[in-house]
């Protein structure tokens, strides 16, 4: 077969895909390395803006996505920081929006330009109360294409902020890819109020997700909320029809969120060892598997792309297997935190390290390690 | 009146309080100019000036605190009708803490209104000062703020405000709001009034703060939203580059360029990467530099191989092409003992494993020394055919004049082949 590539980095391809799943506006602020997706972006959404701070960003995808026109940006952990009340407030407003985190070296302002998988937890407990808004993970380079249009129907399908976790060696990167394998996208899809009644804005159907109108609604009033408020939309306070709403807002995620369900198990004959691995660390992973199997060595691995809320069925994938090495570039483990909290048991170890990627050589010798030593 | 702005009458603010003349003013402004309440967009803050929303007919979004008039910037971005009307309303509290949006809001004419109901203090907190508070202003406690409150009218005029105003909560205030509100881009209203739980004790009326009511107009054009290329960064037709080269690659090779900004170490490495490809081979490339590009290393970093490439990262490399010193004392340390070196001759160095030394810089220039030592490092090893990279070359943004770079290195590789 004659090879037909075409060099292109993750930033690009994130970008394009955001467009053809259906993305109409993007706001954006330069932190490096969130650089390339901003400036791409400049040039390729219809709908493009230029905000003075990370908040402003937050606060003008909002407006945009409630309007109608569905919004993203793309930011690194000290932007990620200023957005956080704002992502609770799009949150409880149930509007649908992207934001690219690509992450790198922290804490604090850290090293801009080198990469990290620093912000798994925070994440994880972005949003007061313990709600999760929905974050996938990108573990190579198709992903950029394949997760990010998953994304952006989770954000639209179930009305709320998602995350698209990566980070900069993904982005930064130029790889020859061939284009023609990339599958056609789908545009996200809303699910509109088209009844002649009233529209009572939170008022969920079967799905747990009210249908939507924009704030330019002809037919109907509509009202958004950000604080304790009823199926009406507005404020309320702790009644008992609001907390039902809110209560709505967590079912809503953990129960339908295996509708977006996205991982690779690369399963091998028997189930000694398995390699889990997120973002980055895919890459390193598939070529430490590549050698091991080289070597004579089964190995599986499993490869986490829909990471938040951690889905019950990829702890029934982890739960078979003897051994289950976590592989994460941080210095702790957030994955292994996130999943077991401070008490792993025995059979799981760690591969961790900060300031590089993760090389494939790390994961080899844990393997090797864990196999002598069962 | 009509009362098609307000489906609820009912105030939920305490008896006196301004705000509820202000909602009464503004949904009397809206229908004198014959808004539909579905043409019309609320945004609101938390605080007491945000409970207006159950009151209004029209569409109302509820935010935080200090964020409406950002909230509304982003909802009159994503409309272009000039028949819809967005609003914002913020307290002095709001405004304060939300000041840099405004002066957004005001530097680029955003199609809104924003109307700050400064009634000196942070109501529901239990009166704390805010940016707005007069100097002079006395809460219940008998406290002070002695520094001067921004003239949040001014400042907005300044900035750009296409409008901005200041008037006094006081009788029917439909008419002053009604300039505001037909405004083309961006209108300020600050609209003083006294806090009946926490102001009123020391203060019957707003004025005896001595403030006068004011306006501003500037010309400028109201927010466009600004035309992009839409360009599709992929397509189907993008893949129509076929490998029309065949390559000798058994194993993947890591290659470093090192040298520095302004020598075209990054065009270099994507023809390089290019002519990589247009052999056969899979490539990753990435660059390495100073956060400030203009100065320092910069680094290159490629991986050709046969087979699919994972880990882009590179240790050890097989292959270093260093043009300058910089270059050199940014890679050193990862030079093994099996790395093939190409160096420029004015490059200080203690290695012993050199492929080639050579004036590249002094030849060529210090903008095409890295096209040649990539050149010269194809022919001695031929990786793929010294062809593949002139197609890249050619094909570049200045492919004629480094056309002749090529030339030239062929020329220089045949001299050494002579030599040798």
């Amino acid at each position: 077969m004659t090879a037909n590539y075409t060099l292109i980095d993750g930033s690009k391809l994130i970008v394009e895909s955001l467009v053809q799943s259906g993305v109409e506006s993007f706001v954006s602020y330069p932190i490096t390395p969130a650089n390339w997706i901003n400036q791409y972006a400049s040039q390729r959404f219809p709908t493009m803006a230029f905000a003075p701070d990370e908040i402003t960003v937050a606060q003008w995808i909002a407006g945009l996505s409630s309007a109608g026109k569905l919004s993203a940006t793309a930011t690194s952990f000290p932007g990620l920081a200023l957005m956080v009340e704002s992502l609770n407030m799009s949150f409880m407003m149930e509007l649908p929006m992207i934001i690219v985190v690509v992450q790198r070296l922290g804490p604090s302002t850290g090293s801009a330009t080198v990469g990290a998988q620093g912000d798994l937890l925070l994440l994880n407990s972005l949003i007061s109360g313990g709600y999760n808004i929905p974050v996938f993970s990108i573990s190579n380079i198709t992903d950029c294409w394949k997760v990010t249009e998953k994304a952006v129907h989770a954000a639209v399908e179930l009305r709320t902020p998602v995350v698209l976790l990566t980070s900069k060696e993904m982005v930064m990167t130029s790889r020859s890819i061939d284009l023609a394998l990339l599958p056609e996208l789908k545009k996200a899809q809303y699910d509109y109020y088209k009844d002649s009644k009233p529209y009572v804005p939170y008022a969920a159907n079967d799905k747990l997700v009210p249908p939507f109108l924009p704030l330019t609604s002809n037919e109907h009033q509509v009202r958004i909320n950000s604080s304790t408020h009823d199926d009406s939309g507005t404020i309320k306070k702790a009644t008992k029809a609001a907390l039902g709403n809110t209560i709505r807002l967590h079912n809503k995620i953990q129960r339908r969120m295996n509708e977006f369900l996205i991982y690779e198990h690369d399963e091998d004959k028997d189930k000694n060892i398995l390699i889990v691995s997120y973002d980055i660390t895919g890459e390193s992973t598939r070529e430490a598997v590549k050698q091991l199997r080289n070597s004579g060595l089964n190995v599986s691995a499993l490869y986490l792309k829909t990471i938040i809320p951690f889905p019950k069925e990829l702890m029934t994938i982890i739960n078979a297997y003897e051994n289950v090495i976590y592989a994460e570039e941080n210095l702790t483990g957030l994955l292994v935190k996130m999943i077991y909290g401070n008490n792993p048991p025995n059979n799981v170890s760690k591969v961790n390290r900060i300031g590089a990627m993760i090389s494939p050589l790390e994961i080899i010798k844990e393997t090797e390690r864990c196999l002598q030593a069962c | 009146m009509s009362s098609s702005m307000l489906i609820d009458k009912n105030s939920p603010y305490c008896p006196g309080c301004g705000h509820q003349s202000i909602t009464l003013g503004l949904a009397k402004a809206l229908e004198l100019l014959n808004y539909d309440p579905l043409d019309v967009i609320v945004a609101s803050d938390i605080g007491c000036c945000g409970l207006i929303d159950p009151m209004l007919a029209c569409h109302t979004i509820h935010g935080l605190h200090g964020r409406a008039c950002a909230l509304a910037a982003g909802i009159s971005i994503a409309i272009d009708n000039p028949k819809k009307k967005v609003i914002a309303i913020q307290g002095d509290g709001g405004a304060t803490i939300g000041i840099a949006h405004l002066l957004e809001a005001a530097r680029r004419n955003f199609n809104l209104t924003l109307i700050v109901n400064n009634n000196q203090i942070y109501g529901m907190t239990g009166g704390q000062f805010s940016g707005l508070s007069n100097e002079t202003f006395q809460n219940d406690h008998g406290l002070v703020d002695a520094a001067r409150p921004f003239d949040i009218v001014e400042i907005a005029h300044k900035a750009g405000a296409n409008y901005s105003s200041r008037i006094i909560a006081k009788g029917d205030i439909a008419e002053k709001l009604k300039a505001a509100l037909s405004t083309k881009g961006f209108s300020l209203i600050e609209i003083l009034e006294v806090c009946p739980s926490y102001g009123i004790q020391k203060y019957s009326d707003i004025e005896q703060l001595g403030y006068l009511e004011k306006s501003f107009v500037n010309a400028f054009n109201p927010f466009t939203l600004q035309a992009t290329s839409q360009k599709p960064f992929v397509t189907r037709e993008h893949s129509s580059e076929a490998a029309q080269f065949k390559h000798k690659l058994e194993k993947n090779i890591k290659i470093i360029l090192a040298g520095s900004a302004g020598e075209g170490i990054q065009s270099a490495a994507e023809l390089f990467a290019k002519a990589a490809m247009y052999s056969g081979l899979h490539v990753t490339k990435k660059g390495d530099y100073p956060i400030t590009v203009g100065t320092g290393f910069s680094v290159s970093e490629l991986i050709f191989s046969p087979e699919e490439i994972y880990y882009t990262g590179i240790n050890e490399p097989d292959i270093v092409l260093v043009i300058s010193q910089n270059g050199f004392d940014y890679v050193k340390n990862r030079i093994g003992e099996k790395t093939s070196i190409v160096v420029d001759n004015a490059v200080r160095h203690d290695q012993t494993n050199i492929a080639l030394s050579y004036d590249l810089k002094a030849i060529f220039g210090k903008k095409n020394a890295a096209i040649c030592s990539i050149g010269l490092w194809i022919l001695m090893n031929e990786p793929f055919p010294f062809a593949a990279f002139e197609r890249a070359v050619k094909e570049s943004k200045h492919g004629e004049k480094l056309s002749v770079v090529l030339d030239k290195t062929q020329t220089i590789f045949d001299e050494l082949k002579l030599h040798a």
